[in-house]
């Protein structure tokens, strides 16, 4: 996989974009406690307070201060997706290399479960899952992990079957190396821009998924979250609130995504070379 | 030629616009200025309350309400007090613990037929049979029609709230029609909605969760104050607007909509407060099985700022023996349990705890209790966590789904829960929600004399014996704490004034509290 990541990336006008986004994010969740006001969770009476100097963004219905929610909100999505994509990823990889590698029953059980959980619609079985655990942050990171691999998986296999066959990998295997050391030391090193493709693209989903069930009101009542602010605001759209409360929410969890997918767009083309189109040809 | 033609056809067609635009105007100002009402439009955010008859209105205070426009009962209430209704006059024995009801003699059916004293006998009758969800039909031994407009209704035992839960909520049903109905929840036919109401159901949908009702011409009691009643589905958050815009006449608001909609001329009426969010406590289970464990957890919720910050002051603060402060059966001595955390303390401390830190711990085990309620009370939920834990006990808050929450409090597999319910207008309704089996009752027989005490308020016919009796329940109950009040929320419906809508004292019927009062619309 001769591919250079940085090449790609800095060669793409949005990717930049897409950087500059997730960086203002990650900044914004890393410094919350420094730069946060007030403490987000704080209920007071001074509720559904347009903004002013004091309340960059207003309060909400309980009186919280809104900029500070939205500043923790970006803690909860990103530590999800963070903590989903690389998990995701942990798991895609374990299971698709080893199923290349070992290969008879063992492949095929794995495979035949990849197959399976791509056709079960995810977000409903997470949904009727969440609504009996009630997760907090940790066991949603590790339900949504467990549930969005498969993709990752079928694709790590395939790459895999056909690293193997390269004449470096025949040659250690004729010298007698064993499976686990030619997954680690040759099989992942030379995966590893489509693990960057898919630990961003199950950050993106993680993301989306963690405001979507929380928006549905299946999260963790203790932890701010974009989509439980969402839901929250929703529930006083006949006021104009929305303006300060809806609107910033809104637009924080879009950019997150956005900048994702703008970076995950200009590194696609590893995992699929013909989107590169003219450029290859 | 043609071009004189033209013009004088292009006269003729004016003239004939300016005619009917005249006619127009003068057929709206003469119906305007016989005051009748076209229509009335009633916002409402559910829509589909079932067939407006008694055996297939939904379960709920808004289907009982659409089924009330058709269907009466022997006696009513206005704002004040019970009036008459089917019945002209009535009075109870209780020599014989029986009413005797005076029927009103030019009453009709929607179909013609007269309305006598047979369809009364028949009513109670076909209940025994084919029980009536709001009407607890044990209660009834007898009813004998003494003659064509008299009715005398044996009870089964004392009962004190006899006119509110049953002469003043079961819908008297045509004995002509019913008499050969096997399956009255299967009954949808026109048949089914004949009544002697003061309007008849012109259409339903249940799709589109519409109801138009028209007036009853040969109505006894008055006119039917408008042309058609509309009852159609506007969702919460566009009441508001609709109001404004005219497109609907009355509607719930939300509380923080309410000046704006007193400056664009709507009138405002509250409700009086019925509903309660509670903390149902698990008596059952240690520590919470102690007495004065309850009251500790009492003292370190501020009910008043609770009030103030989640309910943005939209409410009451929680009296703990239920019975809200505003209503005429509340005992102004029950104890408060006023906020005061230290208080928490001390009584922990009397009970072997110590605070070590954050929390208060016993035998080296921290005091750590599980909250659980559902997203609708996230945010008490998260205020009442708060100041427990501000107190001395580690919380672990969650929400769950509704389903779970009540099955798990059903099965007292939790420590404290924040659910609510409504009905406290009527005090039968503390048996139900002290000593009753269902989950949202607090199932709390430990104490006797709470037990016969709220046994007795039932069979109490004497009212100044049972204000006192309810007194003392309260008390007792505050005392004992099996769960705790938190607030009652304030509701508000705004409307137009073109019909005086008010809310019925002790709620609509059995207590639906709903400012929608049949009465209401008639002149």
């Amino acid at each position: 996989m001769h591919i250079n990541v940085k090449k790609e990336i800095l060669g793409s006008g949005p990717a930049i974009i897409g950087f500059v986004i997730l960086l203002v994010m990650i900044m914004a969740a890393l410094l919350a406690p420094l730069i946060a006001p007030y403490d987000p969770q704080q209920q007071s009476v001074s509720s559904l307070l347009a903004p002013s100097m004091s309340h960059w963004l207003g309060t909400n219905h309980v009186g919280q201060d809104i900029w500070s929610q939205l500043l923790y909100g970006a803690r909860t999505s990103l530590l999800v997706g963070f903590s989903v994509g690389a998990l995701a990823v942990l798991f895609g990889s374990i299971c698709g290399v080893s199923a290349a590698l070992i290969g008879g029953l063992y492949e095929r059980i794995i495979m035949r479960l990849v197959d399976s959980l791509i056709v079960i619609p995810m977000i409903i079985v997470i949904i009727v899952i969440a609504a009996y655990i009630k997760p907090n942050i940790l066991v949603l990171i590790v339900l949504l992990s467990l549930l969005s691999w498969e993709s990752g998986a079928r694709i790590i296999w395939s790459q895999t079957l056909s690293l193997k066959e390269r004449g470096y990998i025949a040659a250690a295997r004729s010298f007698g190396a064993r499976k686990s050391y030619l997954a680690w030391r040759h099989i992942i090193p030379a995966l590893g821009p489509i693990l960057l493709v898919d630990f961003i693209y199950g950050i993106r989903r993680a993301v989306f998924l963690e405001a979507g069930l929380a928006f549905l009101g299946i999260s963790d009542p203790a932890t701010i979250s974009w989509g439980m602010m969402m839901r929250d605001a929703l529930g006083f759209s006949y006021l104009n609130v929305w303006q300060w409360w809806l609107v910033p929410t809104g637009i924080a969890l879009s950019l997150t995504i956005v900048g994702l997918t703008f970076i995950g767009h200009a590194v696609e083309p590893i995992i699929d070379p013909r989107l590169r189109g003219a450029e290859v040809a | 030629m043609k071009a004189i033609i033209w013009e004088r056809l292009l006269f003729l067609i004016t003239i004939g616009f300016v005619l009917v635009g005249c006619l127009l105007l003068l057929f709206t100002s003469c119906s305007r200025d016989s005051g009748e009402m076209q229509s009335y439009t009633i916002a409402d955010n559910t829509g589909d309350w079932g067939y407006p008859s008694p055996y297939t209105h939904y379960s709920r205070g808004p289907g009982y309400i659409m089924m009330s426009f058709i269907f009466e009962t022997l006696v009513w209430k206005d704002a004040a007090d019970f009036v008459p209704q089917l019945a002209s006059k009535w009075e109870y024995h209780a020599d014989e613990n029986a009413y005797v009801f005076r029927l009103q003699k030019d009453v009709q059916w929607h179909d013609g037929v007269s309305f006598t004293a047979e369809d009364v006998v028949f009513t109670f009758q076909y209940t025994k049979e084919h029980p009536y969800a709001w009407v607890d039909n044990t209660i009834v031994k007898s009813v004998e029609a003494v003659d064509p407009y008299t009715v005398k209704i044996y009870l089964s035992r004392p009962y004190a709230p006899f006119l509110h839960d049953v002469a003043g909520t079961q819908p008297i049903m045509p004995k002509h029609i019913w008499e050969g109905v096997d399956q009255p929840d299967q009954f949808t036919g026109p048949e089914a909605v004949i009544g002697t109401g003061p309007y008849t159901l012109a259409d339903y949908s249940k799709g589109h969760g519409t109801y138009l009702y028209k007036p009853f011409d040969m109505y006894y009691l008055g006119k039917p104050a408008v042309e058609e009643i509309k009852v159609v589905k506007i969702s919460a958050e566009m009441i508001p607007a609709a109001l404004k815009g005219g497109s609907a006449d009355a509607g719930s608001i939300p509380p923080e909509v309410v000046s704006d909609m007193k400056e664009a001329g709507l009138s405002i009426i509250t409700a009086p407060v019925a509903w309660n969010a509670k903390m149902t406590i698990n008596h059952k289970k240690s520590p919470l099985s102690s007495k004065k464990f309850r009251q500790a957890l009492a003292y370190a919720i501020d009910r008043d700022a609770l009030v103030q910050i989640t309910q943005r002051g939209h409410a009451v603060a929680g009296s703990p023996g239920m019975v809200p402060p505003t209503s005429a059966w509340y005992n102004p001595k029950t104890p408060q349990y006023r906020y005061d955390p230290s208080l928490t303390g001390r009584l922990l401390e009397e009970l072997g705890y110590k605070r070590e830190g954050a929390y208060f711990s016993k035998d080296g085990k921290e005091l750590r209790l599980e909250l659980m309620t559902t997203a609708q009370f996230k945010d008490v939920g998260h205020f009442v966590a708060q100041q427990l834990t501000e107190a001395g006990i580690r919380i672990d808050f969650k929400t769950l789904e509704a389903k779970t929450v009540d099955a798990k409090v059903a099965a007292w597999d939790f420590n404290l829960s924040i659910y609510g319910h409504g009905g406290l207008y009527e005090p039968s309704v503390l048996n139900r929600v002290i000593t009753g089996s269902g989950f949202n009752s607090a199932r709390y027989d430990a104490n006797k004399t709470l037990n016969q005490l709220l046994k007795t308020q039932i069979t109490e016919m004497d009212p100044d014996k049972r204000k006192r009796i309810i007194f003392e329940i309260q008390e007792l109950y505050a005392e004992e704490l099996p769960a705790l009040t938190l607030y009652y929320p304030q509701w508000y419906w705004a409307h137009d004034g073109n019909i005086d809508l008010y809310f019925t004292r002790d709620g609509v019927a059995s207590g639906v509290p709903l400012p929608l009062n049949r009465m209401a619309f008639v002149k």
